[in-house]
């Protein structure tokens, strides 16, 4: 041995070699950990929005026959012979809002037309439109749940 | 006494510049060499990227662009509420009750329109000179974020005003993410920060707006010229002359760079330089630029006293209008979208962007790098042509020629 060279350039003891790892698996680890702990952060836990199940009134304010629509709360509510149901105004599309025109109902964002079942018609809508649940409250109110979709067959008599 | 004062008054100015104003080409030199501002430039230039007609400054003007943006939005900042219906109420302030309030708010948005097509034209010139070719394939990179940036900081101002513009574009807008595969509802809840659109998606798109995305563009805005800096300026391979001819006039190793010796990559662009088809920055390319400058505070000025921003009615959430059209740039897409929504929303601009990204990686090699349409790059100008120009026919498809239920109608009817 005629020189000393420096340290870092003999082979890597292999003990040190795996600390080393072990540190990078470890801080890794706790990176990626506060990462998703600030990803969770931004979801929230409260929502100060209208309840997603909600009171429209008795059954007797909508006549028999007749389709209401309910601007709030983005709603068809329909009294047919064989009884309620809703239909959303939410055009599957985009979100704009459809209008009744005809027996069916028109997008006036992207042309999508539906029937009156809020089946696609034609046009770009990729779904037809929602129905929810109704559901008669303990004061005999309908309940509307936007949470419990249910299909075209749904009727409730009240 | 009076003396005294000038000597002391001499060393706080020397503090501050630490040299006087520079007399001599090597004053003006050292000049741009120590100012953190102007070391932004090197403190020679290659003649041909001095040509006007060789970058038409729209990578300068897309910059003054940001700086003009940065100011009148910290200054809006100051009267804007973030909370609805606070928000429209402050830009009905804006308009009619703060001095000069609604020049502000016309600088701002007309700025923000202006952004975003420099930012397109900027993109297409430096695709059509093959400026992306290497060592600059990263820079390119970085420029496809910062026109994504661009688009984001422009979406997410559009809700602001929390007028019925506002509010359905957002509405079309944060429905085309949801149809995102996998992530897409996620990324929606986490926009609009809960099913609707509320005070907590203004509240969310004002953070954004005014914190994270423009100081993620400062950040890669910094990067962006310092890596043109670096790289150097596609153009001065043009003016480089055979290596016999500059040996012994500026011997390579006499530049900054080589002295350096900080960089292990060949430095082509910068050492084959023909010094004698160098000017000095100052004042040729200094002077040009405070002239670009000038010129666009000014067109700024007359356009916002001109053209007022629209404000329509406030957000009503029960009415949509028809047609609801997003912001302009986005009528391309919302013209694909008519179509299909997964495909026009989310595919076709997915596959875009990600195209743009990997392009430098694909197109290799620096044949025809730093002309307009060099002959040798036609196919690649092709394609790119082809798609720059159906974005702008789809973009005015979307603007001018759809009316109600996004029918076809004929403009000049």
């Amino acid at each position: 041995m005629t020189t000393d060279r420096p340290r870092l350039l003999e082979r890597p003891d292999p003990v040190r070699r795996s600390m080393f790892a072990i540190g990078c698996i470890a801080i890794g680890a706790a990176t990626a950990g506060f990462l998703a702990a600030t990803l969770r952060f931004f979801v929230p836990n409260v929502l100060y929005e209208p309840s997603r199940r909600f009171d429209i009134g008795p059954p007797s304010g909508f006549p028999p026959g007749a389709v209401t629509f309910l601007p709030d709360r983005r709603l068809y509510v329909f009294n047919g012979t064989d009884g309620f149901y809703t239909i959303s105004s939410v055009c599957t599309h985009l979100g704009c809002n459809v209008k009744r025109g005809g027996p069916g109902f028109a997008c006036p964002c992207h042309g999508s037309q539906f029937n009156e079942n809020g089946q696609v018609v034609q046009g770009p809508a990729p779904k037809p439109l929602a129905w929810y649940s109704l559901s008669l409250s303990p004061h005999a109110h309908l309940v509307v749940d936007l949470d419990h979709p249910v299909t075209p067959e749904f009727r409730l008599r009240a | 006494m009076r003396h005294r004062l000038a000597v002391w008054f001499d060393g706080v100015r020397r503090s501050v510049w630490r040299i006087g104003w520079p007399v001599t080409d090597k004053d003006r030199a050292a000049a741009m060499i120590s100012s953190l501002f102007l070391h932004i430039h090197s403190a020679r230039v290659s003649r041909h990227v001095l040509k006007p007609t060789y970058t038409f400054a729209l990578g300068l003007v897309s910059g003054i662009l940001f700086i003009v943006l940065s100011v009148t939005g910290l200054a809006l900042m100051l009267y804007y509420v973030p909370y609805p219906p606070e928000a429209y109420r402050s830009m009905k302030d804006l308009q009619f009750v703060v001095t000069f309030g609604i020049v502000l708010r016309n600088m701002h948005r007309w700025s923000a329109h202006a952004m975003v097509g420099v930012v397109f034209l900027h993109m297409c010139r430096v695709f059509w000179t093959g400026s992306y070719k290497p060592p600059r394939e990263f820079n390119w990179v970085v420029g496809v974020l910062l026109l994504l940036l661009t688009l984001g900081l422009s979406f997410t101002g559009y809700l602001l005003p929390w007028d019925q513009l506002a509010f359905w574009a957002i509405t079309v807008g944060t429905n085309i993410a949801a149809y995102a595969p996998v992530v897409g509802d996620q990324v929606k809840f986490l926009l609009l920060g809960g099913h609707m659109i509320g005070p907590m998606t203004l509240l969310r798109f004002y953070v954004l707006h005014c914190v994270i995305l423009p100081l993620a563009m400062l950040l890669l805005i910094s990067l962006h010229v310092w890596r043109v800096r670096k790289d150097g300026l596609s153009g001065a391979e043009i003016s480089a002359s055979p290596t016999e001819e500059r040996a012994g006039v500026f011997p390579a190793s006499a530049k900054t760079y080589g002295l350096m010796g900080l960089t292990t990559r060949p430095r082509a662009s910068v050492e084959a330089r023909d010094p004698n088809d160098e000017v000095f920055a100052w004042p040729h390319l200094l002077y040009r630029e405070l002239l670009v400058a000038l010129a666009v505070i000014v067109v700024l000025h007359v356009v916002s006293l001109v053209f007022m921003a629209p404000l329509e009615e406030i957000a009503d959430p029960t009415r949509t209008p028809n047609p609801a059209k997003a912001p302009w740039y986005f009528l391309g897409l919302q013209e694909l979208v008519h179509y299909s929504a997964l495909v026009g929303g989310v595919i076709v601009p997915t596959l875009i962007v990600l195209a743009l990204l990997v392009l430098p990686y694909i197109d290799r090699g620096t044949s025809g790098s730093g002309r307009w349409f060099a002959p040798e790059r036609r196919l690649a100008n092709s394609v790119f042509t082809t798609l720059a120009v159906v974005s702008v026919v789809l973009t005015v498809i979307g603007t001018f020629f759809r009316g109600a239920n996004w029918a076809w109608v004929w403009p000049w009817k």
